[in-house]
């Protein structure tokens, strides 16, 4: 599903002329297979979102490369790899990032208005998942008006209307009291269960770490030799 | 992304910020408004100039005044008007005579005293000649008179004929008959006390057509032309002018005429046939030529007065950019997310285009009905408010102001470009918005 290759990132700080570079990944070479849920676990600032974030086009390896699907991302323009995000992955973010004008339903529907789908599709798809994800009742409240829990399982939604084969998820649990945590762990493992979606978890927490199939640990920069759980 | 989806999502943008929204399309409308009102004037008195000029005169008609030899003016001959003739989309050649001296004619105890003009008929006649009464003349001795002739006859024995007012002849003295069919005295002098005359006996067959407008008057004594060779003869002189010494030119048959006009047989052949008569030499004037230096004026003029108001519009443009950058900021959290589920940056600027687009169509739509309505008023009001200020009337169908279509579609045209361009760098802005940034909430 994702084959990462020497892959390198830094960031530059500070102004022109009194450069700093911090680098932040160092040669990261790594798989996940069809079908899995791996989770990345490190200390904060060892580099997890980095990672993700490249993965997902958000930013730009400075080295290395980056294949999903057997496709090299890490080459696609801009542009493309907008389109490829929307095609093949769902994303669920710590901070849910719905938007805040759009009702539930609406929320969910944007990936599907983004593709272009007409109303009537849309609806039979986002009716479909909302009462998958159980907020049928919600549908029609805005993200103020939800809880913390609700609104992560609106953005869980939202990730699955386009029939992603592959989610990343930074910390999706990072907001979220004990309790509903466990609810929304059961959702992944549920989606992955029966939809065989391949999920990549970043948390720093090691009870959510257990539910994948499999763990690899960042520190300074580099994947930890020898360490597949925690 | 589909349109209706896009629109639907301007919508909700726009609703959020009803008051700034609002604004940026007054500015536009007003700017839009501007434009049209200003360049409208220029339409609406280049309509009025025109109409004006076109309602006095035949428009198919081209006055060949003289033509130029070696850089002199020539008279036209028969060879001129033979080969005017020839042209291509040439309906007609008239060709008068205006005699050179005003003759006397007596009707009974009527007299008048008007010009006298040779004509040839056939090429009336096709020219559009037409005649109120009776026939044309089939005999030297006959002529026809302008419709206004009997005008100008009075009793021979009255003293102060002429109204002092209107330099009419006065009720009492005019004739009150018919001049058709009768016989009038025509006197020509050979010197300028009337020593020498010479009598000539004409009939009148025919009255012309009334002339076109109101305010045309057509009193003329249309002779033949053996008349006025005749004329020429006893005067001894081209055009029968009262000469102090009669010159020993050759007279007695007509070779050059000081009248000519050529008529098109369209209107649209009339430009084409002054420019081969200006190859050939001809000295010409016609009203589509006059028109045409006119319209050039006026399309300077106008193309003016639509940069000044364009000036407008690039002001109320500010106004576009600043809304249009100011919502791209406040939406930056919710474009983040978008373009982090994987909007295209395409879609996003198309998104804020269209945005731009739509305050720049419903200020132009407002602005031209704006336009339309202050169009109306100034017609109505400024003539009033001039009519009051000097006390004169205004010519009657006098517009100040007209907006054709072709008005409203340029001023359209160049609102939603200065919209569309406004809106460019804020919906450009849009794309290059940072994922990870927004989504922080760092813009
Ligand atoms: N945009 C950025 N510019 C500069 N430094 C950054 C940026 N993003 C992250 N970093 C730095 O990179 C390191 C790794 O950050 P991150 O990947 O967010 O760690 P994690 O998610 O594991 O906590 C940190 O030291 C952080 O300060
Ligand atoms: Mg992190």
């Amino acid at each position: 599903m994702i084959q990462i290759k020497e892959l390198s990132h830094h960031f530059e700080l500070g102004k022109k002329g009194q450069k700093t570079i911090l680098p932040v990944l160092k040669g990261i070479t790594m798989e996940v297979g069809k079908g899995e849920i791996v989770s990345v676990v490190g200390k904060s600032g060892s580099g997890k979102s980095t990672l993700l974030n490249l993965i997902s086009g958000f930013i730009r390896p400075t080295e290395g490369e980056i294949r999903i699907d057997s496709e090299l991302v890490s080459d696609l323009s801009e542009a493309k790899f907008a389109d490829f995000r929307l095609e093949h992955i769902g994303f669920i973010f710590q901070s849910f990032q719905l938007i805040p004008s759009m009702t539930a339903y609406q929320n969910i529907e944007l990936p599907l208005t983004l593709k272009g789908e007409d109303e009537k599709k849309r609806k039979e798809i986002v009716n479909r998942i909302l009462e998958k994800v159980g907020l049928e009742d919600f549908q029609d409240h805005y993200p103020s008006e939800l809880s913390g829990g609700q609104q992560q399982r609106v953005s869980i939604a939202r990730a699955l209307v386009l029939e992603p084969t592959l989610i990343l998820a930074d910390e999706p649990t990072g907001s979220l009291d004990s309790e509903t945590e466990a609810e929304i762990l059961e959702i992944i493992q549920k989606l992955n269960r029966e939809l065989g979606i391949t999920f990549l978890i970043i948390t720093h927490d090691e009870e959510v770490a257990q539910i994948g199939n499999r763990t690899i640990s960042i520190k300074d920069g580099r994947i930890m030799e020898g360490v597949t759980a925690v | 992304m589909r349109y209706k989806d896009k629109y639907r999502f301007i919508r909700q943008n726009i609703k959020k910020n009803r008051a700034r929204t609002f604004m940026t399309i007054l500015a536009t409308a007003m700017g839009c408004a501007f434009l049209i009102v200003l360049a409208s004037v220029g339409y609406g008195l280049q309509q009025s100039v025109v109409k004006e000029t076109l309602e006095d005169q035949v428009v198919t008609q081209i006055q060949v005044h003289a033509k130029e030899v070696d850089g002199n003016f020539e008279a036209i001959t028969i060879e001129d008007i033979e080969k005017l003739e020839k042209v291509e989309h040439v309906k007609a050649v008239t060709r008068r005579n205006q005699l050179g001296q005003i003759p006397i004619y007596t009707l009974d105890n009527y007299k008048a005293e008007t010009m006298a003009v040779s004509a040839h008929y056939p090429s009336e006649v096709a020219s559009g000649l037409e005649l109120s009464e009776g026939r044309l003349p089939e005999n030297p001795n006959e002529v026809v008179v302008g419709y206004h002739f009997s005008d100008k006859l009075f009793i021979d024995s009255a003293e102060n004929v002429y109204d002092e007012e209107t330099n009419e002849v006065k009720e009492e003295f005019r004739f009150k008959g018919n001049v058709m069919d009768q016989t009038i005295t025509m006197t020509v002098k050979q010197d300028e006390e009337g020593k020498v005359k010479e009598e000539i006996q004409l009939t009148i067959v025919g009255v012309l057509e009334k002339p076109g407008r109101e305010w045309m008057i057509d009193q003329d004594v249309y002779i033949s032309q053996e008349v006025f060779e005749q004329i020429e003869t006893f005067t001894g002189s081209v055009g029968g002018v009262i000469a102090a010494e009669p010159d020993q030119m050759e007279t007695g048959h007509l070779e050059i005429f000081d009248l000519v006009n050529v008529y098109a047989d369209n209107l649209e052949a009339v430009q084409g046939i002054v420019e081969t008569l200006k190859e050939e030499n001809y000295a010409t004037y016609s009203v589509v030529s006059e028109m045409e230096q006119i319209n050039t004026l006026f399309t300077i003029a106008k193309a003016g007065l639509i940069l000044v108001g364009t000036i407008a519009l690039i002001i109320a443009s500010i106004g576009i950019y600043n809304t249009m950058t100011m919502a791209v900021t406040e939406r930056a959290p919710d474009i983040g997310i978008m373009k982090a589920i994987g909007a295209n940056p395409k879609t996003i600027k198309q998104i804020f285009l269209l945005e731009s687009s739509y305050i720049g169509i419903i200020g132009a739509v407002i602005g031209t009905i704006v336009a339309y309505a202050t169009s109306v008023l100034v017609n109505i009001g400024l003539p009033m408010i001039l009519e009051m200020a000097f006390g004169e009337e205004m010519p009657e169908g006098l517009q100040f102001s007209s907006i054709p279509l072709s008005l409203v579609l340029i001023a359209v045209t160049i609102c939603l470009v200065v919209t569309i361009l406004s809106g460019m760098r804020p919906a450009k802005r849009a794309t290059q918005i940072d994922v990870l940034k927004a989504m922080r909430r760092e813009i």
